[in-house]
């Protein structure tokens, strides 16, 4: 048979064996195959129902001096608007322990006297004490008893008005929120949740199925065949690339019809953005795949490269919040820039003019993460 | 018409004060059509030349043909042959006939596969374990898949690296008659073991330590041109006898093979050097085992 020229197969055709192979691994693994179908679903459920950074009807352990109508009144403003659950508590002492103890956030002191006080036109004198240990509790606690107080002030600035005695308001301020109005947190989540779930997806399953190969000796055995190294590459890539989309879909379906998450903007500048994220992060799951040694290396691996992300991109922490150093260390973040895409079309309709610093940035990731990818990938063979 | 040539072909591994040389100096010709067997211990450097005429690893120094293609054009060598790797790498969650499609599928042309597959079943003996995960394979039946794999496209040189490790004598022996039929069906077999009993089998061979070739022949003739005499003898207590043995003039080494003491000297021991052993000596034939003890040997002292 030496020097008979065989018909080969041709670059499409060792693309899709790979591919095709690559298919059966994930459809053989129940394991894999069930994660990457409920993984979307539990994250969504996990951050969209257990995860609600709105908290509501907060206790606070209120020691009512007065026990009149104006105190009642303070009360009822406080209890209002599901802001606080209001548990009486004989002294100062007492609502102090209940707040140590973990059961009260909060402490309202009303002093004696509270009616009379207001009859002469004094103002009512009563003090809030406010459990900072938890930072997003205690300033949901300020801006609800902000609320309530003024709630109360209107009220009695009404009741003067009423009475003749009285003067209108220095201010009158009305707010508008404007998209996701009810501050919900699955409205937020679910545009992060997608690119979350593509950065964990990708990276995880293309790093591991190349390193797996490696360590079952089965790479050796591909490099003796005359397959090429982007070859190998993109039918690796184009199968998990499926299944990453697959995902974001699972997400954008389940945010939609179950948690109502509106997409006002253009679905296909979404998936675009979609596109040029997974191509990038597929690059940085080949790169983690030849460092590593074993596939709990690439698991770490991924999370290594997983855990700034999060934190970093402004998925769970607003990037103003941030000191000045990690604002510019963010900015090597890609899921910042999948989030701003995400989050702009979906929430407020975003274009591509809006988005075009972000979509630059994404298709530099994207570019230098394949080529990284592919040059790295050849130095392994 | 030979199937592998190569010329001074080396192989260094690392940098700088910590580079080893793992295959030196290797002149090899392999004439096509045979079952071709490379003989070493364990680290000799018989995976590194596999990897070396198979194109997956490039030399550091030397040339080399494979099948009829200069080793620099990796492709076009890589394209005429198959190689199964040691531990028999086949894909576990795959079945049988999925690992062979897969891998001939990046051979040939999409119409070729089937025929392919289908033919290496038959030839292979697979028919009934076609449908049955290669994880579900015992060791023996999965190396025989591994080698399916490494001939479903056709190709004219098939590499072999220890097919037989870890493997029972009667799969050992079932396996060397798929040897036997890819070789007569026209397939150069090129076969690494470190088994002798093995490398008798082959109807040529190479013995390789330290990454040196030390003699290459058919196994009649490396054993009948090795300098020496060899005997045997069945003493009381083999392990007294051996330490006596050892110190009879005449005598470079004695060691225990089973009942029995052997001997190995120089030159022919004279009667009087015979009978100063402690039980009667018999003359035997040598074996691969002291063809390669014995060069070995040299090899070391060359080396020291």
């Amino acid at each position: 048979m030496t020097g008979v020229t065989i018909a080969g197969p041709g670059f499409g055709g060792r693309v899709l064996a790979i591919a095709r192979k690559e298919f059966l691994h994930v459809s053989r693994d129940r394991v894999l195959s069930r994660l990457i179908v409920l993984m979307p679903v539990v994250l969504l459920v996990l951050f969209g129902y257990a995860l609600n950074s709105t908290v509501k009807s907060i206790p606070l352990a209120t020691v009512d001096g007065s026990n009149d109508r104006v105190s009642a009144a303070i009360e009822k403003a406080f209890s209002g608007n599901e802001r606080f659950a209001i548990q009486f508590k004989p002294s100062l002492a007492a609502a102090n322990e209940a707040v140590r103890s973990g059961s009260a956030r909060g402490v309202l002191v009303i002093p004696s006297g509270a009616q009379a006080a207001l009859r002469s036109g004094k103002a009512v004198p009563f003090s809030i004490l406010v459990d900072g240990s938890d930072p997003t509790v205690s300033s949901q606690v300020r801006a609800g008893a902000a609320a309530a107080i003024q709630d109360f002030s209107k009220q009695v600035l009404a009741g003067r008005a009423l009475a003749g005695n009285g003067f209108s308001a220095p201010t009158s301020v009305t707010m508008t929120t404007l998209y996701n109005p009810d501050n919900r947190t699955a409205v937020y989540m679910v545009p992060g949740l997608i690119g979350l779930i593509l950065t964990f997806i990708t990276i995880l399953l293309t790093s591991i199925a190349i390193v797996r190969e490696r360590e079952i000796g089965t790479m050796e055995a591909l490099i003796a065949t005359p397959v090429r190294p982007i070859e190998v590459i993109i039918g690796k890539i184009l199968p998990y690339m499926g299944f990453g989309i697959l995902d974001a879909a699972i997400v954008l379906v389940v945010g939609v019809f179950v948690f109502a998450v509106p997409v006002v903007g253009n679905l296909w500048l979404l998936a675009g953005g979609i596109a040029l994220f997974v191509l990038g992060s597929l690059g940085i799951g080949i790169v983690i795949s030849t460092v590593a040694a074993s596939q709990i290396q690439a698991m770490f691996g991924t999370i290594a490269y997983l855990l700034p992300s999060i934190f970093l991109s402004g998925m769970l922490f607003p990037l103003e919040g941030m000191t000045p150093f990690f604002r510019v260390v963010s900015t090597i973040i890609p899921l910042r820039y999948f989030l701003h895409v995400s989050r702009g079309v979906m929430l407020r309709g975003a274009g591509v003019a809006d988005l075009s610093v972000d979509l630059i940035a994404l298709t530099i990731f994207a570019a230098f993460m394949l080529l990284l990818a592919s040059l790295r990938f050849r130095k392994t063979l | 018409m030979n199937a592998i040539e190569t010329s001074h072909l080396g192989r260094d591994f690392g940098r700088g004060r910590s580079r080893v040389t793992v295959v030196d100096d290797l002149n090899l010709v392999v004439p096509a059509g045979i079952v071709f067997g490379y003989l070493g211990p364990n680290g000799a450097g018989k995976t590194t030349t596999i990897r070396l005429l198979s194109g997956v690893l490039t030399p550091t120094r030397g040339t080399g043909r494979v099948a009829g293609f200069d080793l620099r054009q990796a492709d076009a060598v890589k394209a005429r042959i198959g190689y199964a790797n040691q531990s028999a790498s086949v894909y576990r969650d795959l079945t049988v006939s999925e690992n062979l499609r897969f891998k001939a599928s990046l051979f040939l042309a999409p119409g070729l596969v089937q025929a392919a597959v289908e033919r290496t079943i038959v030839a292979l003996n697979l028919g009934a374990v076609r449908k049955v995960l290669a994880g579900e394979l015992s060791g023996g039946w999965r190396q025989r898949l591994s080698i399916g794999t490494a001939v479903v496209q056709g190709p004219s040189i098939a590499f072999l690296d220890e097919p037989t490790a870890g493997l029972d004598p009667l799969a050992r022996r079932a396996l060397w008659d798929v040897i036997y039929e890819l070789c007569a069906a026209g397939t150069t077999i090129f076969v690494t073991t470190h088994y002798m009993d093995e490398a008798e089998r082959c109807h040529e061979l190479a013995m390789i330590a330290n990454g040196r070739i030390l003699a290459q022949g058919t196994p009649a003739a490396l054993k009948k041109g090795l300098p020496g005499a060899y005997y045997e003898l069945e003493p009381g207590d083999l392990a007294a006898a051996m330490r006596e043995a050892r110190k009879a003039p005449g005598v470079t080494d004695a060691w225990i093979n089973g009942s029995r003491l052997r001997i190995a000297a120089a030159h022919p021991l004279p009667a009087d050097a015979l009978g100063r052993l402690p039980a009667l000596a018999q003359p035997v034939a040598p074996t691969l085992e002291d063809v390669f003890v014995a060069l070995s040997g040299l090899e070391k002292e060359a080396r020291a």
